[in-house]
């Protein structure tokens, strides 16, 4: 493949570099993982132990209600947010994609395409009074509605998809034209069993990034109520004299869900991500 | 317009399907957009009423004469361009050293512990690294004391926090660009290397005039997203440092809503629409140079 027959010297370099970068990569896991099965104290007095002095759970029943509000509220909200929001925004993107690929010139259709692409520019976190203000007109503050609809749109779904419906060739769309389908038909019984691949990417990365989301959670809620975990995590972290095990128990439960996910489908993620962002 | 009419009513359809898309992005996009470059140009204290008063570019120069959002402005641009220079230097060199036929084995392995956290929460990710840094707490002074090494002022001193910052983020964002690079190189023509080869051309001259042109539209791409990426630096700020030491890290997303914290409104906008104008320029400057020429891969 490569014209060079690769050197052993250059190659044992290589792996130590590669090893101990992903070391390096992977530690704040396991530091993470450790430290929420170790008491405080046993922390701070040896932080390096690679292992527990002892397995107990107890810590995820001393968290059990963080700010007033049940732990297993949090992981709802998780669920239900980022769930409902990926649906939502899958939907919604994978229409409004095919649409503005199908027809470009229609008018109006750039418009939505370039109020979108100037949307991603913005900084995000610098909307939340707007936000807050749009949301309160609508009647939408501290409401899962205001939050789901806020989170549906995203830039690498939006591209994934548009970058899929225009290799779609047009020859395919003109035979069923000229068999007398009407678009509705075209679209469900063409064009959505090609793209059931695509849309489970899609699916799955927005979830992913979905999970990650807590800025406009923390804007759009008005108690603790619709806060998912990462906002949780967030307010614990910011109190004083914080409970540092639990904080680390709270991270584990935070990162393990996407772990997990993208570890059974990180073929389809990574690939996925880096298409989607080639045609930005 | 009789015409006009006629292609949107047969395409109407397609508004139909577009409908939802430009509702949200209307409703939680544009709309926030406007409304917030419009609060920009009123009285703080007047802002959020009914009636607001307007005060022309009153906030732009009261928020360009403010040394502490200067020094914030030069802060941001020079923790983007290290940012960004680090991020993509670590990924190219990342995915040259995985693309190579060095690493057969284990290939897999590395790839996913450098892209992990590229899909950790960053609230999560953050939280462990600022406990990472802690003096008292942290694996990595302990480290340090453990091999003999002097310590790590990490996010409490003036001289470190920045790159601390830094570190957090690159493990956060620099797996995302290495799969860009990975995605560009597997596309390459592997047998102009060859050519190269057989016409003497050293490693470095079979790198530097073969592979790495064939790079341009990762490159190009890859500087665009970070560099919108690390002008809007915000939760590593808010999870780590706010803003401190001693403002080191107070980059412009991160004051500005401060600003919004003390109800400063008109201020904040005002600094929003700045920032945001600056994102649009470097942006679409990096794309037009990385355009210029037509890519080759």
């Amino acid at each position: 493949m490569s014209p060079l027959r690769p050197n052993r010297l250059l190659q044992a370099m290589g792996y130590l570099v590669a090893t101990v970068t992903s070391v390096l990569f992977l530690y704040p896991y396991w530091w993470m993982l450790v430290s929420a099965f170790r008491p405080t104290r046993a922390i701070m007095s040896d932080p390096l132990r690679p292992w527990p002095e002892a397995l107990s759970f107890q810590i995820f029943s001393e968290i059990g209600r963080i700010g007033g509000v049940n732990l297993s509220t949090y992981a709802l909200n998780s669920v239900l947010i980022t769930s409902a929001a990926t649906v939502l925004g899958v939907g919604v993107t994978a229409l409004g994609a095919y649409a503005l690929v199908r027809r470009p010139r229609a008018p109006g259709f750039s418009l939505v395409r370039y109020g979108f692409l100037v949307t991603i520019m913005y900084p995000y976190m610098l909307l939340v009074i707007p936000v807050y203000l749009v949301m309160f007109r609508l009647g939408l503050l501290g409401s899962y509605a205001g939050i789901i609809l806020f989170l549906a749109l995203g830039p690498l779904q939006f591209f994934l998809f548009e970058q899929f419906f225009r290799k779609i060739p047009s020859e395919v769309i003109e035979a069923a034209l000229i068999d007398g389908a009407s678009e509705w038909q075209i679209l469900t019984r063409v064009v959505m069993p090609m793209a059931m691949p695509i849309t489970a990417t899609v699916a799955l990365i927005t979830f992913l990034l979905n999970w990650a989301q807590w800025f406009p959670i923390l804007v759009i809620s008005r108690s603790p109520d619709t806060y998912t975990l990462p906002v949780a995590l967030l307010s614990m972290n910011s109190e004083l004299g914080s409970n540092f095990q639990g904080i680390m128990a709270l991270a584990v439960l935070t990162t393990l869900p996407v772990a997990a996910l993208f570890l059974l489908a990180q073929k389809r993620v990574m690939e996925g991500m880096a298409s989607g962002a080639v045609k930005g | 317009m009789t015409d006009l009419l006629a292609r949107m009513a047969r395409d109407r359809i397609f508004y139909l399907f577009v409908a939802p898309f430009a509702a949200l992005t209307i409703l939680f996009g544009l709309w926030p957009i406007l409304l917030s470059i419009q609060v920009s140009f009123t009285a703080s204290a007047s802002a959020l009423k009914p009636n607001p008063s307007y005060v022309g570019f009153a906030n732009y120069a009261s928020v360009l004469a403010d040394p502490i959002f200067l020094a914030s402005l030069s802060r941001t641009l020079l923790y983007t361009a290290l940012a960004v220079v680090a991020n993509l230097a670590f990924a190219l060199f990342f995915a040259m050293l995985l693309d190579s036929a060095l690493l057969k084995r284990g290939n897999l392995f590395f790839r996913l512990a450098i892209f992990l956290p590229v899909i950790t929460p960053d609230v999560a990710g953050y939280v462990v690294w600022r406990w990472l840094y802690d003096r008292s707490f942290g694996a990595i002074n302990a480290a340090l004391k453990m091999l003999g090494l002097p310590a790590f002022g990490g996010l409490s001193s003036v001289d470190t926090a920045m790159l601390a910052v830094l570190i957090a983020e690159l493990w956060h964002h620099a797996g995302f660009y290495m799969i860009i690079f990975l995605a560009n190189l597997s596309m390459r023509d592997r047998t102009l290397e060859e050519a190269a080869h057989v016409d003497g051309a050293t490693a470095w001259q079979r790198w530097w005039y073969v592979i790495l042109p064939q790079l341009r539209p990762a490159i190009v791409i890859n500087t665009v997203y970070a560099l919108i990426q690390f002008l809007k630096t915000f939760t590593v700020v808010v999870v780590m440092t706010k803003g401190g030491p001693n403002d080191q890290t107070n980059f412009v997303s991160y004051y500005a809503y401060q600003l919004f914290d003390q109800a400063r409104y008109g201020e904040a906008t005002a600094m929003a629409t700045i920032l945001f104008a600056i994102v649009i320029a470097i942006s679409l400057t990096a794309y037009r140079i990385g355009d210029r020429e037509p890519a080759r891969a």
